[in-house]
């Protein structure tokens, strides 16, 4: 998954303190030793910034190490919960949305790296309420069973379509190998994909 | 098996299967639209006003004194709790993980800091997180009295060897099985909705909506009917998943501490490391069977590798039975076990404890490991006797139904053209890969049980709803419940709402060992048919006819003597309904404000308790260059009594088989013996099969399995598919593997050691 062409700070690099931002010190001793000192009541600040998510401007408090995943899911008013937080290091996909129209990790990015982007999330894919193909074809295939990866998946496959609607089932799956589900839905969501690249195209 | 479809003649009844609009149908699940928009709100991503994030410290060594200074946590800003579970500053840890610390702050990046200032000493004791370590003189001590448990044994040993000794073909093999993780994608946790009132809520990730409040209640101190349980949607338990737990108590604590809501839910590695796991087990059989086939001896010596805990195994000998060691006369049938006899059986089955947290029930407990080696050992043999393996297996299954599943899968799979039964594949295709097929079976006794209290309402506005406590973890609880009421009354699942989660509503068993349909769906049918008998007595007051001459039928109350013909069934399948007496609506209108109601409990004649079984097969293909092994195929037969909803059924079955196969090829949770580490506690080291690795699965439902009425069927689904897998490695390039996963290190060496011995390469 692109992270975007512009020089980027990761979440990982920001921790190690590449970021050159010394609010948080994250090394385990390093974090005792600040924290124990006397005066410390504070490791870290928070600032405002704006994020545009499903076309809507909104004020955000964050951190400069809060990630997009945790400033829509914890610091929006109201949050954002369908991205989920699941392995946090971007490895299972359960918090993917689209940044720049580009299929992401939200655990794995800066929200202040999002500023002046445009971010999709979820909850903006049904459009006055009605599911968009790719949502119908996931209820209609029963491409989910606990739920959890599953709004991660419906973006990966909208990101797959939005590529190329054609796609088979092989696309299909290299495609949306970043993402991880544990209950088995794995062929039903080839088949939702199918099923909803065929409804692009027309219905045929 | 009858022809019949259970239930009392003056009571709730299932009906033939034929005349079914819902049940026994492909439903589309009723929560569907809510999990595909991100509006299913889990306990995740609850959030309340005041809320305050909490977060656990875990002890990075096996067993420690620990000493902890919370100080300087506490006084960071934004923090409103940091210290040791339980209040204490000094604690000696028993286990790799143990929870030791929590803190609460505003917000979970200061939560994190939090936990990174406190000031944990450990001073580490000796400590057994290895098999080795736990059986060597030099390893710490997990249980006072050794850390080799007392064995349980059945059969004699001498008997054994004269079997063994008489036997025509003897396999001998130890089996390794490593310690596997339930991965739910949604960690354990809650939050606690208090603030310092009369009443709290508790949002749980839980199997057991049943299983909180009270604990809950006790650590907030409130009495349990001051205390409400919700599970709307859980992401996923695979049986770790029951009760309050050390991280809710936890968090109960915190609440009343600090009057305010606490969300607290695991981290990925805290997950890991104190969830709970599948146990592992080290397994020697010696098994020997007479020249047709027929198991005769079998000695099992089995450790259970659980942690802290007993760990889980089954009968060595699974769901086969030994016959007698005297040759089979010539009118016996073969095909059936000869005389089945316990005399060549001999079984000893311990526990070897450890510095690791405590293995918990997951899917099936206990029986995918003890398939494996039964399911290889078997395979063997029938190679040394050049019995058709699942020949083979007929001829010693213990129960009837197996047979013909196996049947169903060979057919399906292709067993008849494969042209290598008994031996492997004798030369690589072009590609330099050789293909094979397995099989194994699967058993479970999922049976129903007394607690639950469904209640099905009509309204006066037409509304019809399908009320009870329980948890839906995924496999389609909640559109079942709703199928099953809308079902008595001709209506479309959509007329039907599933109001479930939460513990003000009518009492759910918790959902483990597959109890879930057999507690449940047999309330649910009674709540429905005494709704439905409430509503019919009504309304024959209203028409003024006896009730016998009522019933609904699509939904609208018709004359029950006029049969519906074929132009009127024509006319409802157009959706266009029978000449009604009255239609939904109109009978609905005559009710009071109060509605019209049901309410059922468990009815034993709506279920069965003989069991469920399971045949798989696996085809894999061997990469016999670097060791790698793709599956190409998987296909599973699986009995469940009536199928609520077939497509959940065939997705069950999907999920069963495609976790065995990550079992397979995969999973393992990999500790430093030295250093006491977990080295894969997250998703990028603890690898789980993913897209690309997904075979075509074919999941059937036995059609044979007509009589009987609803019975659970998930456990079942995930036992043999890893066991499936091993058989047709073997078959394709002749390498037994006796250590799970099946990694292409492995393979190698046994293709190497095969070359050695002059076999084929």
């Amino acid at each position: 998954m692109s992270l975007g062409d512009r020089t980027h700070v990761s979440r990982r690099s920001f921790l190690k303190g590449a970021g050159g931002v010394a609010a948080a010190s994250t090394a385990l001793g390093a974090a005792q030793a600040f924290a124990s000192s006397p005066q410390v009541e504070r490791m870290s600040g928070s600032t405002e910034i704006e994020l545009s998510i499903n076309g809507e401007k909104r004020k955000v408090k964050v951190e400069p190490r809060t990630s997009l995943l945790n400033a829509l899911r914890n610091h929006c008013e109201p949050p954002l919960t369908g991205a989920k937080l699941v392995c946090n290091q971007g490895s299972c996909g359960a918090c993917t949305v689209f940044v720049d129209k580009k299929p992401v990790y939200a655990c794995m990015l800066l929200a202040m790296d999002c500023i002046g982007k445009p971010i999709a999330t979820v909850e903006g894919l049904a459009v006055d309420g009605k599911l968009s193909a790719v949502q119908e074809a996931f209820v209609a295939r029963d491409a989910l069973m606990c739920g959890f990866c599953t709004p991660g998946f419906v973006m990966s496959v909208t990101a797959c379509l939005g590529k190329n609607p054609k796609a088979t089932r092989e696309e299909i799956q290299k495609f949306c190998s970043g993402n991880l589900c544990r209950c088995g839905t794995y062929p039903r969501v080839f088949e939702a994909a199918l099923e909803a690249g065929k409804q692009m195209q027309g219905g045929k | 098996m009858e022809p019949v479809t259970k239930g009392k003649a003056d009571g709730p009844q299932w009906g033939p299967r034929d005349a079914m609009t819902l049940l026994n149908h492909n439903l589309r699940r009723v929560d569907g639209p809510e999990k595909v928009s991100g509006r299913a709100r889990y306990t995740h991503d609850i959030r309340l006003p005041g809320m305050v994030y909490a977060r656990l410290l875990l002890c990075p060594l096996p067993t420690a004194q620990v000493e902890l200074d919370c100080s300087a946590a506490s006084k960071l800003r934004g923090v409103f709790a940091a210290r040791g579970l339980g209040g204490k500053t000094s604690m000696k840890t028993g286990f790799l993980g143990q929870p030791i610390a929590v803190v609460a702050a505003e917000t979970p990046e200061l939560a994190e800091d939090a936990v990174r200032a406190i000031q944990a000493t450990y001073k580490a004791l000796p400590w057994s997180v290895t098999p080795e370590q736990a059986l060597s003189t030099e390893g710490g001590k997990v249980k006072d009295n050794g850390n080799l448990g007392k064995p349980a044994t059945e059969g004699d040993e001498d008997k054994f060897k004269k079997a063994f000794d008489s036997s025509a073909a003897k396999v001998e093999g130890e089996f390794h099985i490593p310690i596997q993780h339930h991965c739910s994608l949604e960690t354990h946790g809650v939050v606690v909705d208090f603030n310092g009132g009369e009443t709290a809520t508790v949002y749980a990730s839980t199997q057991g909506t049943f299983t909180v409040s009270g604990d809950a209640a006790d650590a907030l101190g409130l009495k349990a009917s001051q205390v409400t349980t919700i599970v709307d949607y859980m992401g996923g338990g695979f049986g770790s998943k029951f009760g309050l737990g050390v991280e809710g108590l936890t968090a109960c604590e915190l609440a009343r501490e600090l009057k305010r809501p606490v969300h607290l839910m695991m981290t990925r590695e805290d997950e890991f490391l104190a969830a709970g796991n599948r146990s592992g087990s080290i397994v020697k059989l010696k098994v020997g069977a007479d020249s047709e086939g027929r198991l005769i001896a079998l000695d099992g010596d089995v450790m259970k590798l659980g942690g802290i805990g007993g760990g889980a195994f089954n009968k060595p000998q699974y769901a086969y039975s030994l016959s007698d060691s005297k040759p089979p006369s010539q009118d016996e049938e073969s095909g059936k076990p000869a005389r089945p006899s316990k005399d060549g059986l001999h079984t000893s089955i311990r526990s070897l404890y450890m510095h690791t947290d405590s293995s918990r029930a997951m899917r099936a407990p206990g029986h995918p490991q003890t398939s494996f080696p039964i399911e290889s050992v078997i395979d063997d043999l029938a190679y040394q006797l050049k019995i058709d393996p699942v020949t083979m297996r007929k001829k010693n299954l213990a129960n009837e139904v197996h047979p013909k599943q196996l049947d169903r899968v060979a057919e399906r799979i292709g067993w008849a053209k494969h042209p290598n039964k008994t031996a492997p594949q004798e030369q690589p295709d072009a590609d330099g890969t050789k293909t094979g097929i397995g099989f194994a079976v699967t058993i479970w006794g999922s049976h129903g049980g007394a607690g639950c209290e469904c209640k099905v309402a009509i309204g006066r506005d037409g509304s019809l709803q399908s009320i009870v406590g329980s948890q839906d973890l995924g496999t389609g609880t909640r559109t079942y419940v709703a199928a099953i009421a809308a079902e008595e009354f001709g209506l479309p699942l959509s007329a039907c709402t599933a109001k479930i989660g939460n513990s003000n509503y009518g009492n759910a068993n918790p959902s483990g060992g597959s109890s879930t349909v057999p507690s449940l769906a047999p309330a649910v049918k009674s709540a429905a048919y005494k709704a439905a008998q409430a509503f019919l007595e009504h309304l024959a007051g209203v028409v003024k006819r006896p009730i016998e001459e009522l019933e609904f039928r699509g939904g609208s109350l018709v004359d029950a003597k006029v049969l519906p013909d074929a132009k009127e069934e024509k006319e409802r399948k157009a959706g266009k309904g029978p000449k009604a007496l009255m239609t939904w609506k109109e009978a609905c209108a005559t009710l009071g404000a109060a509605g019209i109601s049901g309410e059922g409990r468990w009815d034993q004649s709506l279920t069965h308790a003989d069991g469920v079984h399971g045949a798989q097969g696996a085809k894999v293909k061997v990469d016999l260059a670097t060791g790698r092994v793709q599956v190409l195929q998987m296909v599973g037969v699986q009995d469940c009594g009536l199928p609520l909803n077939r497509t959940a059924v065939e997705s069950q079955l999907n999920g069963g088989m495609i976790q065995a196969l990550s079992y397979a090829l995969h999973e393992e949770r990999v500790i430093d013996p030295a250093l006491g580490l977990m080295l894969n506690a997250n998703f990028n080291d603890y690898k789980l099969a993913g897209c690309q690795e997904m075979p075509e699965f074919v999941p059937l439902i036995d059609e044979d399995d007509i009589g009987r009425g609803p019975i659970g069927m998930a456990e079942p689904a995930v036992t043999p598919g890893h066991s499936a897998i091993a058989n047709a490695i073997c078959n394709a390039c002749g390498v037994r593997l006796h250590s799970m996963p099946f990694t292409a290190d492995k393979i190698l060496d046994g293709l190497a050691a095969l070359a050695a011995k002059g076999g084929t390469k």
